[in-house]
């Protein structure tokens, strides 16, 4: 089991390791991130196939509270396998970055491995820091001034949300005198559930909420992703977007149930989808558009989210997937597209096939019948309906309302393509690469839709695994231990 | 006074501090400096969580751990919190030194209008009209280049 622990160590030993060898062979230093990831991923997928229960991993035999832990049921490790394979298949252009971006990669993957197995706050905290530091290396990759402006206010937004989660994680310490997530699963009910937990919960999501895409805190997206190279940007709105959307979910399910967190989880999310919606179907250029679309969108997913119990867990984790494949297909197409929305007039006659594939992930964004996006979309609908409160009809309306605001831009852009060329602009074809990596996520879209019911039963099973909250508790303590500052503890 | 609560009020006060000096001023080092203000009232919080006074230092001596050990954990953990604040500290300074020396200001709003017209530029964009542009009113606290 401890091949586990190389989906997170590996990674992290060879970021450090390719400067130096690098001096010794570049041509090794080239191949060697991206096979590291490849191990790395076959590794996660064939443990994610063989997993019957939960494993659990002590490390360095520490027990907890003090010792770490890891803990690996099948979202988590559906969510380490994406960080893997996302980072893998984005991986930054050799051509025209130096090595130290290759070494970033590596630890982002690292480092989104780890946040998705953490077993403990403390743990879920250093990973989150560290993704968070590893993105602004990457996004100020491009030497523009405009990159420089962008990731300086990201990181002050960041570094706000990252303090927010510390005093969080203070307000769950002093209630409870633990950090592992288990024991806190199995203190919550009688020390969390109060207003001293809901203002920690409050802290926690508005922190983790930044990387998320969070209403009152994603006035970087359109800025970072305007100034970030594409495969950048693909990797933060599709990989670490959901990273930190399971760190919220997670904490939700196991500690944090209380109906007063889902509502306000459900309102900001409610305010992502109108916010974002809108800003998108009056941006005027390709990159800006994406972005706003995908605040809407993640909007959308912690809607789904909000929803208790296990129809929740299986909605969210639909939209979020159907997420995570399209948005980096469509940041794929921005390298040759990225300018004006008003330049790609004709471009469906100078590259018919990425106006094809655009057209299809619109369509699968929208949410149209056969396409995978309808089935996810239909069932956060389903799920809002029969919560029976009027919050949660709000939410489906929004839902409904976001999707015409997207059927209207998108469906602007697409018609776009077919008028005659703007005599002013002419577009190169796309890269061959940029071409593959988009017309892979484009099929496996596709192909789910043969596949859409043996689909939802996986991730049926994995939703009720990922709610199994008694079995998380035996899984991680065999023997129920009490905190060790039991002095703490209030009555 | 009780010591709990004043340490609190210290924690809850250098956070009110770090946020109002996110939030308001323009100039980039000083919302820099109240980043740091504000991470040093969550790591107060946080060694509060489990703060008890007349605690020995938990350090393992010959005879076993002592008797009225302070709690380890808050502490391990705000020690990491420290690092990686500083570590972010500096990268957001150089960060500010090579937005200084492109566009030659540390105020934000001038940082942002410079980066928003970048970016129209680079996508193609004509930038909307002097006519519908918000009038950017330049408050007198402001350090110019």
């Amino acid at each position: 089991m401890n091949n586990l622990l190389l989906m997170v160590a590996l990674p992290l030993f060879t970021a450090f390791l390719l400067p130096v060898m690098e001096r010794v062979s570049p041509v090794l230093a080239k191949l060697a991130g991206p096979l590291v990831l490849a191990i790395t991923s076959v590794l996660g997928i064939s443990l994610w196939a063989g997993m019957e229960q939960p494993v659990v991993i002590q490390l360095g035999g520490f027990l907890p509270p003090m010792g770490i832990t890891f803990y690996a049921d099948k979202l988590s490790m559906l969510f380490a396998v994406a960080a893997s394979l996302g980072t893998l298949l984005l991986w930054p252009d050799e051509s025209e970055q130096p090595i130290r971006q290759s070494s970033l990669a590596l630890i982002l993957a690292a480092a989104g491995s780890g946040l998705a197995l953490s077993g403990d706050l403390f743990n879920i905290y250093v990973f989150y820091e560290l993704v968070a530091v590893v993105s602004y290396g990457l996004i100020a990759s491009r030497p523009t001034a405009a990159a420089m402006a962008a990731t300086l206010r990201y990181l002050v937004i960041s570094a706000f949300g990252a303090a927010l989660i510390l005093a969080g994680i203070a307000l769950v310490y002093q209630a409870t005198g633990t950090l592992n997530l288990a024991q806190l699963a199995q203190l919550a009910p009688q020390h969390l559930h109060n207003l001293q937990g809901l203002s920690a919960f409050v802290l926690i999501l508005i922190g983790v909420g930044v990387k998320a895409e969070l209403f009152p805190v994603n006035t970087w997206v359109p800025e970072v992703y305007a100034t970030a190279p594409e495969r950048v940007s693909a990797l933060l709105a599709g990989v670490v977007s959901k990273l930190a959307l399971l760190v919220v979910v997670k904490l939700l399910v196991l500690v944090f149930q209380m109906p007063e967190a889902h509502m306000i989880m459900l309102a900001l999310g409610i305010m992502g989808v109108l916010t974002g919606e809108l800003a998108a179907w009056r941006a005027t250029d390709y990159r800006r558009m994406l972005a706003f679309s995908s605040i809407g969108q993640l909007g959308t997913i912690f809607i789904a989210f909000s929803v208790p119990g296990e129809a929740g867990v299986f909605a969210g984790l639909a939209v979020a997937l159907h997420h995570l494949l399209l948005k980096p297909a469509l940041f794929m197409l921005a390298r040759r597209w990225g300018g004006s929305l008003a330049n790609l007039s004709g471009a469906g006659r100078t590259s018919p096939l990425a106006a094809g594939l655009f057209i299809l992930l619109a369509l699968s964004l929208i949410g149209v019948p056969p396409l995978p996006g309808f089935w996810a979309k239909l069932l956060v609908l389903v799920n809002l309906a029969g919560q029976g409160q009027a919050l949660y009809y709000l939410g489906g309306m929004v839902i409904l309302v976001g999707a015409a605001l997207e059927a209207n831009y998108l469906f602007r852009v697409a018609s776009g393509f077919y008028h005659e060329p703007s005599k002013a602009v002419i577009l190169s074809p796309h890269k061959g690469k940029d071409m593959l990596i988009a017309g892979l996520l484009s099929s496996v879209l596709l192909t789910s839709v043969l596949f859409i019911s043996p689909l939802a039963d996986r991730l049926h099973e994995i939703a009720r695994e990922a709610t199994d909250v008694e079995t998380y508790i035996n899984r991680v303590q065999p023997v129920r231990l009490a905190p060790i500052n039991v002095a703490v503890v209030q009555p | 006074m009780d010591m709990h609560l004043i340490l609190y009020s210290a924690a809850a006060g250098l956070m009110l501090i770090g946020i109002a000096g996110i939030v308001l001023p323009s100039h980039l080092l000083r919302i820099i400096f109240a980043v740091a203000l504000l991470e040093a009232g969550a790591n107060l919080l946080l060694l509060l969580a489990s703060f008890k006074e007349g605690t020995a230092a938990p350090i393992m001596l010959e005879s076993g751990f002592p008797a009225n050990m302070a709690d380890p954990v808050p502490q391990a953990l705000v020690l990491t919190a420290i690092v990686i604040g500083v570590g972010i500290l500096a990268l957001a300074l150089i960060l500010a030194l090579k937005v200084r020396a492109a566009y030659g200001t540390l105020d934000m709003r001038k940082v942002r209008q410079r980066m928003e017209h970048d970016i129209a530029e680079e996508a193609g964009i004509s930038m909307p009209s002097s006519s519908q542009t918000p009038r950017v009113i330049v408050s007198k606290g402001t350090v110019d280049e």
